[in-house]
């Protein structure tokens, strides 16, 4: 319209978002953010949880509508009204938490969109044409049988079935949210391929994520949101060292401790010959100050073996805490004796949404606050709040609902629940910074750390080497449900990996 | 250390303080429109007629308030009800009229620990668990009535608890205060309240948490059970005999009470003011349909229609907004 022919060749603009600002109540969850996605390029969008990064999200798809400011699609202004507007525009959501029907085949997944958008009535000419939905799966790189029930099929698979699914109509914007959270190396290998493909195809990518290798090897472009508002805009991906965008995310340089170095003799938590649900004995032992890292591969049993040592999943047998001993699958008792607890899907297993702040993390110390079954809110309250400070909770609201928290907030609420614990001698972590922004990662490494100086064993099953490295005085590698091969504290990251894949053990 | 620091952008926490008067509001504006626009509303007369009718509902709505803080649901209340009228009345002979009350009461209960044990224990889901007992205290219900009303014989002490005053307070608003009072201790102040909003936010991180989850849906269907008895004995002295059929929508009206309150019926949250204007609204409309003349088939379609409109504003108070909007936007069209 200007007239003006531009310096470089750039693609073209798929999307431009100007001045967006919305709240939720009292909360300002986007103050000013920008965004401009080109196609054919992968864009990175970056922020610590509750910078607005899940808001931004849900405007471009639909989910949300914006209080103020621009929302261009290819440099027409839009405004969805719906997630099905979004998506019949070309905008292709993909999510952490799948939403796939698992129980369906394959085939009537893939016809998902064409069943929302057809009039009532299900006939099987609502389905995508079999030699279609070949091509759509082959286009992601994918075999499968369409009548396959989704459920038997892996996480990774899913997901790229998922990317089928949405590209397969005519995709121009391709929203990963947090794509490789559950995924193995190989996986997302193969994720990142497709996603590669698309772009050639002319499709324009938003990518969130946390993993900055990740970032550095796939996106063109970055931005940063920082408290709502975009803090960098669109930057090539080399323009900025990490420790850059790390500040630009954190309006801060972040402090990193390593370890505990407070390993004492007598073991705190010990399994002897005890079955667990897999089939394999075990025997572990961690020992008071000590932090042993459970490293595994997903589906190696990590996560699985962890749970048992909190009496968190079935099996046979006893652990012994000290002292004293648990029956395997005894969470109760477990708890009682100071056994912590953090699992590894915090919505599912964790968080308590519509209730406090407060009263998530003194969940399991109510006894500590009750006498003769009255609770003592002002008892709870001094406890608490002191714990939720120490965790720079944010916003520091300790009465909000947990459910209005940002999942680094709620993360740190978990871990309040067990430094709650009155008689706190054993701490079991699955996952501890899943989904975790960087300031609350450290915060939470910085407690874990803080809770095995005084005396506290500390076991944690991560697929994260770069936690289990910046924390860990000794490895267990697990392999096929069970523990496989032991490494000292110093180990390097390779031969972590090595270990992982079996290498070593020759 | 300093007090918890507040948050950076004002009184955020606005909504949470709101929500409870927003409640009270609705209720007061009800009474209020009902008072100017229904003949013999505001009488004094009538308004001690709504209080008694909502204080059998109020007390039986504590019971089914706890239930749906634990995510759970009670349709049996008032098949139970019904059987304990039944058992009162044929047992009068036998105990007297307390130690008749007391079965009666201890009866109901019972069926409140069957329903918590199958469902905390052999994970029945609670409509199908209540469903059943619904249907079971029915029928029972009308077999040992054989079918037909039984009197009890006249006599002050049975009528006491429905018609009794106090200070010149009826018994039943009394029994009602009590038993809301109660109500509150168990849910904000008491271990085992909090117990109960733990399970029913989210029952496997409770059981993670170190709760004994079992226990404590048990306790809460045998505790709802414990309010429901109460109810059912002012009811049964309100009729003076033992009625199978003796209050059919109980479940009905308390679970509309809890939904028109506010409480989720996904569980984990509600407080007792709730309860009590959810209670008010529904025995206020009941009083108008009555009042204006209309068929009482008009209670059940009114308490339909409120049941899915309450749960409808609480997913989404945007709802109401987009209701006007169609609205206008059609006549505009």
């Amino acid at each position: 319209m200007n007239g003006e022919l531009p310096m470089t060749i750039e693609p073209a603009i798929a999307l431009a978002m100007r001045d967006i600002a919305k709240r939720y109540g009292a909360t300002c969850a986007l103050r000013s953010a920008d965004l401009t996605l080109r196609t054919g390029r992968v864009h990175a969008l970056l922020g610590e949880n509750g910078a607005g990064k899940s808001t931004l999200v849900k405007i471009i798809v639909g989910a949300v509508k914006p209080d103020s400011g621009s929302v261009a699609l290819a440099g027409r202004p839009v405004a969805f009204r719906s997630v099905a507007e979004a998506i019949a525009a070309g905008i292709v959501p993909i999510y952490q938490h799948l939403s796939l029907f698992p129980e369906l085949s394959v085939l009537d997944n893939l016809s998902a969109f064409q069943l929302a958008a057809g009039r009532a009535g299900l006939s099987r000419k609502a389905l995508v044409p079999r030699d279609e939905a070949r091509a759509w799966l082959t286009r992601v790189g994918l075999d499968l049988d369409l009548d396959r029930p989704v459920s038997l099929l892996s996480l990774g698979e899913r997901q790229l079935l998922e990317i089928a699914r949405g590209v397969g109509r005519n995709c121009r914007i391709l929203v990963l949210d947090e794509p490789t959270a559950a995924l193995n190396g190989a996986e997302a290998e193969r994720l990142f391929a497709v996603v590669r493909d698309l772009c050639a195809g002319g499709a324009a990518v938003l990518f969130i994520s946390h993993k900055f290798d990740e970032i550095e090897r796939l996106a063109d472009e970055v931005t940063v949101l920082r408290d709502g508002a975009t803090v960098i805009d669109a930057a090539p991906i080399g323009r900025h060292d990490r420790a850059t965008l790390v500040k630009a995310m954190l309006g801060m340089q972040v402090e990193h401790e390593h370890r505990s170095g407070s390993a004492q003799a007598e073991p705190a938590l010990v399994a002897t010959g005890v079955r667990v649900a897999a089939g394999q004995p075990l025997d572990l032992a961690v020992r008071a100050g000590e932090i042993v890292g459970l490293a595994g591969l997903v589906g190696s049993g990590a996560l699985a073996i962890a749970a048992t040592m909190a009496g968190a999943a079935a099996g046979r047998g006893e652990i012994s805490v000290g002292q004293e001993r648990f029956a395997v699958g005894d969470r109760r008792e477990a708890v009682r004796l100071g056994v912590a607890y953090v699992p590894a899907d915090r919505h599912a297993e964790g968080l308590f949404p519509p209730v406090s702040a407060i009263g998530n993390a003194s969940a399991s110390a109510l006894a500590r606050f009750s006498t003769r079954g009255i609770l003592g809110k002002a008892r709870e309250r001094s406890a608490i709040e002191p714990l939720l400070r120490r965790l720079y909770l944010h916003p520091a609201r300790p009465d909000a609902e947990a459910a209005s928290f940002s999942g680094g907030n709620q993360q740190k609420l978990l871990i309040a629940r067990c430094l709650a614990l009155p008689n706190l001698r054993a701490l079991v972590l699955l996952e501890p910074t899943r989904g975790v922004d960087v300031a609350a990662r450290a915060m939470i490494h910085r407690a874990i750390i803080e809770m095995a100086r005084t005396g506290v064993a500390v076991l944690i099953a991560s697929s994260d080497l770069d936690e289990l490295t910046a924390l860990c005085d000794r490895y267990l590698v697990v392999r096929d449900g069970a523990i496989a091969q032991e490494l000292p504290g110093a180990a390097s990251t390779e031969a972590i990996m090595a270990a992982l894949a079996g290498k070593a053990a020759a | 250390m300093s007090s918890f620091p507040l948050g950076d952008r004002g009184p955020s926490s606005m909504p949470a303080i709101l929500r409870p008067p927003a409640i009270l509001i609705v209720t007061a504006l009800l009474f209020g429109l009902a008072a100017l626009a229904v003949p013999r509303f505001g009488t004094l007369g009538n308004i001690e007629n709504v209080l008694r009718i909502a204080a059998i509902l109020g007390i039986v709505a504590c019971g089914q308030a706890i239930v749906v803080i634990l995510a759970g649901i009670e349709f049996s209340f008032g098949a139970s009800a019904a059987l304990a009228s039944v058992v009162i009345v044929m047992a009068l002979p036998a105990t007297g009229v307390v130690g008749a009350f007391l079965l009666g009461g201890l009866l109901i209960v019972a069926i409140g620990m069957v329903n918590g044990l199958l469902v905390a224990r052999f994970s029945v889901p609670p409509v199908i668990a209540t469903l059943g007992m619904l249907m079971i205290a029915s029928g029972l219900a009308a077999w040992l009535a054989g079918g037909l009303p039984i009197d009890a014989p006249p006599s002050d002490t049975f009528s006491w608890p429905a018609r009794g005053r106090v200070l010149g307070i009826p018994v039943p608003i009394l029994i009602a205060a009590a038993a809301f009072t109660l109500l509150h201790v168990l849910l904000a102040r008491s271990r085992l309240g909090r117990g109960w909003y733990l399970v029913g936010a989210n029952a496997t991180a409770a059981r993670l948490a170190g709760l004994s989850v079992p226990r404590l849906v048990f306790s809460g269907y045998a505790v709802a059970g414990l309010f429901c008895a109460l109810g059912a004995v002012i009811l049964t002295s309100r009729v003076a005999s033992g009625q199978p059929m003796l209050a059919p929508n109980l479940p009905f009206e308390t679970i509309a009470a809890c939904a028109v309150g506010g409480l989720p019926l996904g569980g984990g949250r509600g407080n007792v003011l709730q309860v009590v204007c959810g209670v008010l609204i529904v025995a206020m409309l009941n009083n108008i349909v009555v009042l204006l003349n209309l068929p009482t088939a008009y209670q059940l379609i009114l308490l339909g229609t409120l049941v899915v409109t309450a749960v409808l504003l609480q997913r989404d108070w945007a709802f109401l907004g987009q209701a006007v909007r169609l609205l206008t936007n059609g006549r505009r069209g």
